[in-house]
């Protein structure tokens, strides 16, 4: 439904944005919805890995494979202030482009049936929100990325890769938030 | 998919990674270190789940390689491997390596099969043994006719609490037997189920009857009549079903339950109490459907319907002939008063009741024969005045 509400917006100049706005909004209030799902699906499956993943200050080194291909949601803040629209739209359709294909390796190697329910339902909405950002970088004229290959990192599933997914979900989501309200002020202007 | 727990590999490494083991197994696994991380191996250590594993049971291979040794392992604690971890002397994570202990699947048991209206079979299975076998364990019902050959395999298992049963939803043949069979299976080993050899036709159930209806009998109070019609799918070759109907009254969890009804798709319920409500449920059984010689199975009862008797007095148990007028509530009420009276005054017969003169109307219309039973026959009574 996002996805129909960019399209169906002209690319013309001397329109006000006043759609591509309320699109930012409705991906604004995705982002704040799949935070709130994440929280939930997060704490049940770091059960499901076992302890210590799911102890407190537990926290494995970040494997390279997850390194290399996710860039993480940290950024010096002067960088993210200064980040031009259409980067700042670039860096979220990456991420949620990588963090979607991971989640999706998750849940189908997931044993317990209903976790991996839960993280398929949570993969619809995550492709929601790629899709919403994927139509307002159009409607705006950017070009998308080229899509990075399949992170297939290893032949089988990772725990603690698992573990820095989510993490870095979390991390994406809580920022994403904020990119969007910065996105919508410098777009009124 | 198989699920390997892989840590990253250029810091340290734990072997053997992701082994499979059984319950009350020994295990030795050693964590190396790469020459990069200056580490010294008598400075690691190791949890499993969490839980730091005592140093008595570590073994330094050398400068780069300590070992631990686990004995008498227990089931895995979790569905995804137990966490064996190698640690830093500051606990920092170096590797890590999934442990999955279990068992070999007992032989299923206990295998029924249902089938409803002869359309589709539904099996059921419970887990041999002692049941949980602690790591991940598949099970595939498989069956075949009897005199036919080719295996097919049961493609619809249910989840949840149903996750040891199996729905094949059509090609049900009739009057040849099957044979069915569960297979169990997971890296420890796998069990066969007996092969259980059944009919179709044994095995059926249909829906519950339709369209069941109460209603009051004209002013008596203590009856009722239920009628329905036999179960839609099967009405044309239910000959011989068999009926049940139970019944209570509003407030009560006790069911009376009319056996006798034979396959008549009618039934009058006596002896009950008047101005009350009661709801009713009847329930069918194939009986001899295409000639099975086999009672089949009951199907559920049908949803309670409901309805009163008429206000009045009240009446005790209850029988599909009961003919209206016999449970006169006033031949009732005096009969009472004669019986106190003779349970006072004549000798030999305390027994005597109202409950002695139902049996007998009971007995009455079961035998003509064998009259001379129980204690107290009603004219073979000698009054003493």
């Amino acid at each position: 439904m996002l996805l129909a509400v960019a399209m169906a917006t002209a690319v013309d100049p001397s329109h006000d944005l006043a759609s591509e706005r309320s699109s930012i909004e409705s991906t604004y209030e995705l982002t704040k919805y799949l935070e709130y799902q994440l929280k939930e699906i997060k704490d049940v499956y770091l059960t499901y890995l076992g302890p210590p993943f799911n102890e407190k200050d537990f926290s494995p080194p970040r494997p390279n494979s997850t390194a290399l291909t996710l860039p993480s949601a940290a950024t010096r803040l002067e960088l993210w202030h200064g980040l031009e629209n259409q980067a700042r739209l670039a860096q979220n359709q990456k991420a949620y482009s990588v963090l979607l294909a991971a989640v999706r390796e998750l849940a189908s190697s997931t044993l317990c049936p209903s976790l991996k329910t839960s993280l398929l339902h949570f993969c619809t909405g995550l492709d929601g929100l790629l899709g919403s950002i994927s139509a307002l970088m159009t409607t705006l004229g950017y070009t998308l990325p080229p899509q990075s290959a399949n992170m297939r990192t290893n032949a089988g599933e990772l725990k603690v890769e698992g573990f820095w997914i989510l993490r870095e979900l979390q991390s994406w989501l809580w920022r994403s938030a904020k990119d969007f309200n910065r996105l919508k002020r410098r777009l009124r202007g | 998919m198989v699920v390997l727990c892989v840590y990253p590999p250029d810091v340290a490494m734990i072997s053997p990674q992701d082994p499979v083991l059984r319950i009350g197994s020994s295990l030795t696994a050693s964590c190396s270190l790469s020459p990069d991380l200056g580490l010294h191996a008598s400075t690691l250590f190791w949890t499993l789940n969490g839980l730091r594993l005592s140093s008595s049971s570590y073994s330094v291979v050398s400068s780069s390689v300590l070992s631990v040794t686990l004995h008498r392992l227990n089931g895995s604690q979790q569905q995804s491997g137990d966490n064996l971890v190698c640690h830093g002397a500051d606990g920092h994570v170096l590797a890590g390596s999934c442990l999955y202990v279990g068992m070999p699947p007992e032989k299923p048991v206990n295998l029924t099969c249902l089938s409803r209206n002869t359309k589709d079979l539904r099996c059921r299975w419970s887990v041999g043994g002692l049941g949980e076998t602690h790591i991940r364990t598949k099970y595939i019902l498989k069956y075949k006719l009897r005199w036919h050959g080719k295996e097919k395999e049961c493609e619809d298992y249910g989840s949840g609490e149903q996750r040891y049963s199996c729905y094949i939803p059509h090609n049900i043949a009739l009057f040849t037997p099957y044979e069915i069979w569960v297979e169990a299976t997971n890296q420890l080993g796998s069990a066969t189920s007996d092969i259980t050899t059944l009919d179709i036709l044994d095995v059926v159930t249909t829906d519950p009857p339709a369209n069941v209806q109460v209603s009051r009998v004209g002013d008596l109070d203590d009856q009722l009549t239920v009628r329905w019609s036999s179960p839609p799918e099967l009405k044309d070759v239910l000959f011989q079903a068999k009926y049940q109907i139970r019944y209570r009254l509003e407030d009560s969890a006790d069911w009376k339950v009319v056996d006798d009804v034979g396959n008549l798709t009618s039934c009058r319920l006596a002896g009950l109490q008047p101005g009350t409500v009661y709801f009713v449920q009847v329930r069918c059984n194939p009986v001899g459907i295409f000639g099975s010689r086999k009672a089949g199975i009951w199907s559920n009862w049908s949803h309670p319907t409901a309805a009163s008797t008429p206000s009045s007095e009240r009446q005790p148990s209850s029988s599909c002939d009961a003919k209206p007028g016999e449970q006169n509530s006033t031949l009732r009420r005096e009969l009472k008063q004669f019986f106190g009276w003779i349970r006072k005054h004549a000798y030999g017969c305390s027994g005597m009741s109202i409950k002695l003169y139902d049996q007998w109307r009971v007995w009455l219309q079961k035998s003509h024969k064998a009259r001379n039973q129980g204690p107290c026959i009603f004219w073979q009574l000698d009054f003493p005045f």
